[in-house]
């Protein structure tokens, strides 16, 4: 374990690795603890050509307790993805100023694969993951550095690539075939402070307007055949039924079971590919008729799921436009009548002129549609503030908002003319991907509708943001984007930019790799494992046993073939047709002697086989030529290689 | 060359991991019956290390970090490839051993060639030293392995251990073999630096040849056997041929080394004077013969003389 046996470049390069490794939790650690990293990692890398400068015991003892107290004040809690990773930083960190032989390197780079799986905690890109192929390739190249100081640099990350090029097709197999089990639930460790965006619990008109902008992935829908039009793409998911007046919440009895419906209409089959989330809602289009066992409909008919919400996980659903709820029971007729105070005065006088007290719901509904058509209401993503009364501030005196405001002042409004209304969060259109065939939700289609309930009908969705007149449209931030993917339809469809731009079809490409990686890597699970391997004619642990065996076999020994081969071929062509020649003559006896020259071999050769004399002799001049003499001619090594093809001897019988 | 075929049991037998199989007298080449390979203490570490992503991956259900520990856990094979790659292949053969003095290190040598077009580093040979060699693609190289001498007589080659733990230092290659190489170690010289013996066996011989001495004489044409330190390498750098420089003196007398006129106590003790004689007697360039109980070497000088001479010493009384 001596000192001297490590050389600098070793030392180097496990610094360069370890910063390469650890860079990415830059942007989720606590800053205090990366800086101590950082920190802990410069002071060594000076240290490499000035041993002084390491720190003695008892400054390495006061670090190590430095270190201690920044996870304890920085870090809640010893276990789960977080305090790990912080952990193994810190520790990878005061591992570095201790690195005195051999074994501290391996013991540092191994840490480093374990901080490397945490990466994978936080990000399962394709880009990450290539990053870390990449960090992988220069920690083997470590080992082989601290191996032997007699290898060329760029020789060690030759191997180390070349190494796991060769890996990968075997953990390609295995990570196929090996049974994927869910965790117990004990050991999913809970990491709340996470910092997933989505839809949440209530809903004020306001809430909604971040997700707007931001134009992060919530799910993408591959469908089996056609999709639905832009209209009907309504993904349905949390129900707001109580309100305050102010904030809408939902319904405490949601998870009763759920009143029988009556579908109609077309059947859209699809496969929803759910992103990281808050909460365990799913959104299927609506209204979902069939779907996978893991997912249960509430008493509101919002698709909620078993799996874990943080993980990718994906669902095969059957929807239909048409339903009928049927009748409401008076739990959630009291809910959904549900008001805060009593309605003021302009309220019931708006609601008296649009017919609201004295007709058909289905007439009122229209009315106060084409109220806000004709009515100089505005769509807005930079709405006033509403802090109290908003619904009667947005009704009679701002007029602009966006779908949390129409959506809420229309259920408000219902709710006086003894209409059961609610409001139902979720998305809205999407964008539909050319390349990969899915379409693509994201926050910024993020919307909220009304529902109501009505006799002979049961929920029927009405969305009052629709029926805003184009041209009260403000050409805002984000606008754009929701028109093209029809998240909200001003009157006639502003044409989807026919020519996409190159830049739009190469993100859409990106996007399509995306979809296929997610899908068929990150969300490889148990249960799709399960479906792939039955395909294939997998069934049971013995046929996988065989298949994983079976395979391995077929991936390795063309590398063992390979990998060995080279080893066996003589680095010299003109040698090795020299004893290509050699091995057929003593294939019929007559063997080269050890120490035995070409020429006095083929002397010997000629008396004992005089009838390839002159075979023997061209072939030995030609190979002498070649191998001794300056003057060989180009065309001399085919010759050779043409006249030792050719040569063959016959046995000789001994008798 | 490693022409016999293994018995299924000798084919299993522990101490081939050790100490190889039977000695050889020509070249070897390690092949898959001669090189064995074992996971380090580091490699089992990165067993476990495997066995802890796979576990991080199962409570997280983290499907990239499952293919870390399953891309980690193919590197661990492949890198047994790796391994075997370093060694296999590799021709040994037995090169000249030079005689020795007792006490001095005995050098073995070998010839290594490395056939393939693959470079090969961080080998190391070991017979009780180690050695570290690299050996670029189609090079032969000769190698030296020290070993240390107590007595006189032939020393037998050990077990020879090549070895390698590249390319990642997770297993380890190794390669035990045996040769029937032996290195004469001559007696160890006596420290004391006694005068010559007076002849008294050879009397009758003196005055044959008064040659060989201090003062110088003349130049004769070389013959095999003359001393080397004799031949006029300034005539022959000319381009004249070999000649030998003829010394003329008092001490060109030539005597004898009789062994039971030697002063010492046991058997070894004279052997050793003999021997001390013998070397300085050359390098005076002096004429000597050797009587031992058995054998009798007549007055002559030369390395040719003086090598017949030690052999004869360090071979006495020990079988051949």
């Amino acid at each position: 374990m001596a000192a001297s046996m490590l050389n600098r470049r070793s030392l180097y390069f496990l610094l360069v690795s370890m910063a390469l490794i650890t860079l990415p939790h830059a942007w989720h650690m606590p800053w205090p603890l990366f800086s101590f990293f950082a920190a802990m990692w410069v002071w060594r890398f000076l240290a490499v050509r000035r041993g002084d400068w390491l720190p003695k015991r008892w400054l390495l003892f006061l670090l190590t307790l430095l270190g201690i107290v920044l996870l304890i004040t920085q870090q809640r809690g010893v276990f789960g993805r977080d305090a790990g990773t912080g952990l193994f930083v810190v520790a990878l960190g005061l591992k570095l100023m201790e690195i005195h032989g051999r074994r501290d390197v391996f013991l540092v780079v191994y840490l480093a694969f374990i901080v490397a799986a945490s990466q994978f905690l936080y990000e399962q890109s394709i880009l990450m993951a290539g990053y870390i192929l990449l960090v992988c390739t220069v920690l083997l190249a470590t080992l082989i550095t601290q191996n032997t100081a007699q290898v060329a640099t760029q020789a060690a990350i030759k191997t180390a690539a070349a190494i796991i090029l060769q890996a990968l097709p075997m953990a390609a197999v295995i990570f196929v075939l090996f049974p994927r089990l869910e965790a117990p639930r004990w050991m999913w460790l809970a990491d709340d402070n996470k910092a997933l965006s989505g839809l949440s619990n209530t809903l004020e008109p306001g809430s909604i307007s971040d997700l707007s902008l931001s134009d992060e992935l919530v799910f993408r829908v591959r469908f089996d055949g056609e999709a639905p039009p832009p209209a009907q793409r309504y993904w349905r998911g949390p129900v707001y039924s109580r309100t305050d007046g102010v904030r809408w919440t939902m319904a405490a009895n949601h998870n009763q079971p759920t009143p029988a419906v009556d579908f109609s209409g077309k059947a859209y089959r699809y496969t929803l590919l759910m992103e990281p989330q808050k909460q365990n809602w799913v959104f299927g289009l609506d209204m979902p008729e069939s779907f996978d066992a893991s997912l249960r409909l509430n008493r509101a008919f919002q698709l909620l799921s078993d799996k874990r919400p943080a993980d990718r996980a994906e669902y095969k659903i059957v929807s239909r436009p048409g339903y009928d709820t049927g009748p409401i029971n008076p739990a959630d007729y009291r809910d959904n009548l549900q008001l805060p105070a009593a309605a003021s005065a302009k309220q019931l006088a708006l609601i008296k002129t649009l017919q609201g007290f004295d007709g058909p719901p289905e007439r009122f509904i229209q009315n106060l549609l084409n109220h806000f058509s004709r009515e100089r209401f505005y769509y807005t993503l930079t709405p006033p503030l509403m802090p109290d009364n908003p619904i009667d501030t947005f009704l009679f005196e701002t007029r602009s908002g966006f779908c949390s405001h129409y959506a809420t002042a229309f259920v408000y409004l219902l709710r006086i003319a003894k209409i059961p209304a609610r409001v139902v969060g979720g998305y809205q259109g999407g964008e539909f991907n050319r390349v990969g065939g899915f379409l693509e939700v994201r926050q910024a289609d993020a919307h909220a509708w009304a529902e109501a309930w009505l006799e002979n009908k049961g929920w029927v969705r009405f969305d009052p943001t629709a029926a805003i007149a184009p041209e009260r449209v403000e050409r805002g931030v984000n606008v754009d984007l929701q028109i093209a993917s029809g998240a909200v339809n001003f009157g006639p469809v502003i044409a989807d930019s026919a020519a996409l731009s190159w830049l739009k079809r190469s993100r859409q490409l990106w996007q399509s790799i995306d979809y296929n990686w997610q899908r068929w890597v990150i969300n490889y699970n148990g249960a799709n494992q399960m479906r792939f391997l039955q395909a294939l004619g997998i069934d049971g642990i013995a046929a996988l046993a065989k298949w994983l065996v079976g395979s391995l076999l077929v991936v390795t020994l063309p590398l063992v073939w390979w990998l060995l081969k080279k080893n066996r071929k003589p680095a010299d062509k003109t040698l090795s047709l020299y004893r290509r020649f050699c091995d057929k003559l003593a294939k019929a006896g007559v063997a080269i002697g050890q120490g035995e020259g070409p020429k006095d071999f083929a002397d010997r050769a000629q008396k004992q086989r005089p009838e390839l004399a002159a075979r023997i002799q061209q072939i030995t001049a030609l190979f002498i030529r070649l191998r001794y003499q300056a003057d060989a001619a180009d065309g001399d090594l085919q010759k050779l290689k043409a006249l030792v093809d050719t040569f063959s001897v016959k046995k000789v019988k001994q008798d | 060359m490693n022409a016999q075929p293994l018995g299924l049991k000798q084919r299993f037998k522990l101490s081939r991991f050790v100490s190889g199989e039977a000695p050889a007298s020509g070249p070897i080449v390690l092949n898959q019956r001669r090189v064995f390979i074992l996971p380090t203490r580091r490699g089992m570490v990165f067993v476990a290390l495997i066995a802890l992503v796979v576990l991080i991956a199962f409570v997280y259900n983290n499907n990239l970090a499952y293919m870390l520990g399953f891309l980690m856990a193919s590197i661990f094979f492949v890198t047994i490839l790796h391994s075997f790659k370093s060694l296999s292949g590799l021709v040994i053969r037995p090169a000249q051993h030079p005689p020795v003095f007792a006490g001095d290190k005995a050098m073995f040598n070998f010839v290594l060639h490395n056939p393939g077009d693959q470079q090969r580093v961080a080998i190391e040979m070991r017979l009780q030293e180690a050695v570290p060699i690299s050996l670029q693609a189609g090079e032969t190289r000769s190698v030296s392995l020290p070993a240390a001498t107590k007595k006189r007589g032939w020393l037998d080659c050990s077990t020879l251990t090549l070895s390698s733990c590249y390319p990642l230092g997770l297993f380890r290659v190794w390669s035990p073999l045996r040769f029937d190489s032996r290195v004469l170690v001559y007696p160890y010289p006596a420290k004391l630096d006694l005068p010559f013996p007076e002849t008294a066996a050879g009397q009758g011989r003196q005055g044959q040849s008064k040659r060989g001495g201090d003062e110088f004489y003349g130049l004769k044409s070389y013959q095999s056997g003359d001393p080397i330190r004799q031949i006029h390498w300034k005539a022959y750098a000319k381009g004249r041929g070999l000649h030998s420089k003829q010394y003329a003196g008092s001490a060109s007398l030539e005597f004898w080394l009789d062994y039971d006129e030697t002063p010492g106590g046991d058997v070894e003790g004279r052997l050793s004077q003999l021997c001390r004689w013998v070397v300085d007697a050359e390098r005076a360039g002096l004429r000597y013969g050797l009587l031992l109980p058995g054998a009798k070497l007549s007055p002559d000088c030369g390395i040719a003389h003086s090598q017949a001479c030690l052999r004869e010493l360090a071979l006495f009384g020990l079988a051949r």
